[in-house]
């Protein structure tokens, strides 16, 4: 069958951005209380806080998640289109350290136009919903003369089948979902493709912001495309279990806009699973699960000929979350660990490495293990003020392979340690309009505190402060 | 058959199966959908599946006063009860039900028995509602609840049944009563509630979800 792709040129999406953007700044303005928001609420008819904890979208409530472990199908079918768009601006805290800062450190301290997303989302049928996120990166590449160039992409994508069994007695849930992304079905906050909630702008400014720090991910990552199937039994246990593979034929369009070369693509079907248990009482609600995936990712998308040039992931985690919601009050406390088993291909395991004077380094590994652990703590109140702390924290194996003495970006230690804090305050004037400003502290990176570079930065150096204007119609 | 084909079938069959789904839809601008579909496929998922609600945000409705839901459903979809949870969870989800299917969800829940929750208030502001709630407070003006809401909270048409509700609801609708006119029904909760005091409705909200579960 011939493969259907979607495409948004460029020129579309800034269009489409635009006349977004120039909605959500009418609707700022308009003084009413409005009901006719983004596609889910115009929907369900619902403000943002029935949903999303204090308006914190996307972290959901125990009704989003029901909302959306039942397939974005509660509601009425209606104009299923929405926007979203992010400006921002990244200030790295030491640019000195650097050859060429203006490469290093692009937009540094500018207001940008970073990022902006369409949707197309909410009930098809009495048991079909869809949430798909096609997103236009503003900066996505850059010409010789230094000009960038926008570019738009598949983002995540959830079709699903689901259906619900309730009576006094028992609640059953169960479905299917169609999506790109592992973990992006997923209703828990902590779950991969979720704990990370802002965008992350792509000038290079951007780089030590708190969405590229470590985060307990899944490695096989985005733009691939899977089946899981679930179950949510009495609001008390849930299991989902799929498998993932390259996006291809009738599944190409998970990746639509994706270059080919920057594609994941998997050897096979790869398992993923997902189990929680959850608990509500009063205001409270507790959930504490585990997550993995097995993924054989080929070295070079471009070409797959050779079915042993695959690094193979074994991804294992675990998670919770306590949450406190009770009108105007809205607190949140997660944490969540991974632990990812790497087997490179083997040819390139045991590999020469030289330092930078020449010395020579162990050769480099055929396996290696990363522990990531991210926790983080939030406030809001009324739905409007909003304020969270979060502490991550990447250890695993030294791996020459990981030996980069270049500025700024370099690490000479060959370790893939990263650790610090991030602080964050925002305001939610109006509920599809958020500010914020992140803090981002770093103790170690690359491996050091001091120095990680060979050329004087220290991890401090990085420590980066950004500012974000989040508007969704 | 290779995986596209199957993923291709799958798709047909979930969309097939999906078009129609009445006794398990929730598809809330259907009027073909009964009051007990809505109820057990929407309403459940704050109120619970029997109108015990866990979370305090969402009032009990369990063996509450059909009247009164009627008229509250009424107040949601007309858009007359405009206080936060009312316009905030739900206008949208009112606004195209029929008169049919308002009197079977208000007829479901007045249906359901209340479960005896855990307390929620301390056994000081219990013991000091409890008179507020029975005498009411003549100094300033103040009647006893008993006198509308009955000796058990139990209601009478659109004098709701306050026995059991979550404390934090109640204490939220006094104050909505008390100081805003976002519920224009119930002009007499405003009068009566004018001269409470906050102390007051934190006590007399203790006692009515601890009152014994008739």
């Amino acid at each position: 069958m011939r493969p259907i792709p979607i495409h948004f040129s460029d020129k579309m999406m800034r269009a489409l951005l635009r006349a977004a953007t120039s909605v959500a700044i009418l609707v700022a303005l308009w003084p009413s209380e409005s009901t006719a928001l983004p596609t889910f609420n115009r929907q369900t008819g619902q403000n943002c806080v029935a949903c999303h904890a204090g308006g914190q979208y996307p972290e959901l409530t125990p009704y989003g998640r029901l909302f959306k472990l039942t397939g974005y199908t509660l509601g009425e079918r209606t104009l299923p289109f929405s926007g979203m768009a992010v400006a921002s601006d990244s200030k790295v805290g030491n640019t000195s350290k650097s050859d060429d800062p203006k490469a290093d450190f692009q937009k540094n301290n500018s207001l940008i136009f970073a990022t902006g997303s369409v949707f197309a989302a909410g009930k098809i049928t009495d048991n079909i919903g869809a949430f798909l996120q096609v997103t236009y990166d503003n900066y996505a590449s850059q010409s010789d003369d230094g000009k960038f160039h926008g570019h738009s992409g598949a983002d995540n994508m959830d079709i699903r089948y689901a259906d619900r069994s309730v009576d006094a007695s028992h609640d059953w849930i169960w479905g299917v979902s169609a999506n790109n992304n592992p973990s992006i079905s997923d209703v828990w906050n902590t779950a991969s493709a979720w704990m990370q909630y802002v965008p992350v702008p792509s000038p290079t400014s951007s780089r030590f912001i708190d969405g590229t720090t470590p985060y307990p991910g899944l490695a096989a990552g985005g733009n691939i495309a899977g089946i899981t199937g679930y179950f949510y039994w009495n609001q008390m246990l849930y299991v989902e279990a799929g498998g993932y593979r390259t996006a291809k034929g009738p599944a190409s369009f998970m990746s639509a806009g994706v270059a080919e070369g920057d594609k994941t693509k998997l050897r096979g079907t790869n398992p993923y699973w997902r189990a929680t248990l959850t608990h509500e009482w009063g205001p409270h609600n507790f959930m504490v699960g585990t997550t993995g995936m097995v993924a054989d990712v080929f070295d070079d998308p471009l070409d797959t000929s050779d079915p042993n040039s695959v690094h193979h992931f074994r991804d294992v985690g675990v998670d919770g979350q306590y949450q406190y919601l009770l009108d105007p009050h809205a607190i949140t406390v997660q944490a969540a660990y991974m632990r990812d088993h790497h087997r490179v291909p083997g040819f390139l395991a045991g590999q020469p490495v030289s330092d930078i004077n020449g010395n020579d380094l162990p050769d480099t590994n055929a396996t290696d293990n990363t522990n990531v652990f991210r926790a983080k703590g939030s406030y809001i109140w009324q739905a409007k003020y909003g304020t969270s702390l979060a502490f991550f924290n990447q250890t695993g194996t030294k791996d020459s392979a990981l030996y980069d003495p270049t500025r700024v970006g370099g690490n000479i230690s060959a370790s893939p340690a990263v650790r610090g804090w991030t602080y964050e305050v925002f305001w939610t004037p109006i509920q599809y309009l958020r500010l914020g400003v992140q803090y981002t502290v770093y103790d170690k990176y690359n491996g050091a505190s001091h120095n990680y570079d060979g050329f004087g930065r220290n991890a401090s150096d990085n420590n980066s402060l950004f500012f974000y204007v989040w508007g969704a119609y | 058959m290779n995986t596209q084909r199957m993923t291709l079938l799958a798709a047909l069959v979930g969309l097939a199966a999906g078009c129609a789904n009445e006794p398990r839809s929730r598809n809330t601008a259907n009027p073909n959908l009964s009051g007990e579909t809505l109820a057990l496929q929407v309403c459940s998922n704050c109120h619970g599946p029997t109108g015990n609600s866990k979370s305090p945000n969402f009032p009990n409705l369990a063996g509450q006063q059909v009247a009164y839901l009627v008229a509250q459903l009424q107040g949601f979809k007309g858009q007359s009860r405009r206080d936060p949870a009312g316009y905030e969870y739900m206008w949208g989800l009112s606004h195209n039900l029929t008169d049919k299917q308002i009197q079977e969800l208000a007829a479901h829940f007045a249906a359901e028995n209340p479960e005896r929750q855990q307390v929620e208030g301390k056994a000081e502001r219990i013991e000091a509602g409890k008179g507020i709630f029975a005498a009411g407070i003549p100094d300033k003006g103040i009647p006893p609840c008993a006198s509308c809401h009955g000796v058990n909270g139990l209601g009478n048409a659109t004098f709701p049944r306050i026995a059991g509700q979550h404390v934090d609801y109640l204490v939220k609708q006094l104050s909505i009563f008390q100081r805003t006119n976002e519920r224009p029904a119930a002009t007499l909760m405003k009068t009566v509630a004018h001269n409470l005091t906050g102390n007051d409705i934190e006590n007399v909200a203790a006692y009515l979800q601890a009152m014994p579960n008739l």
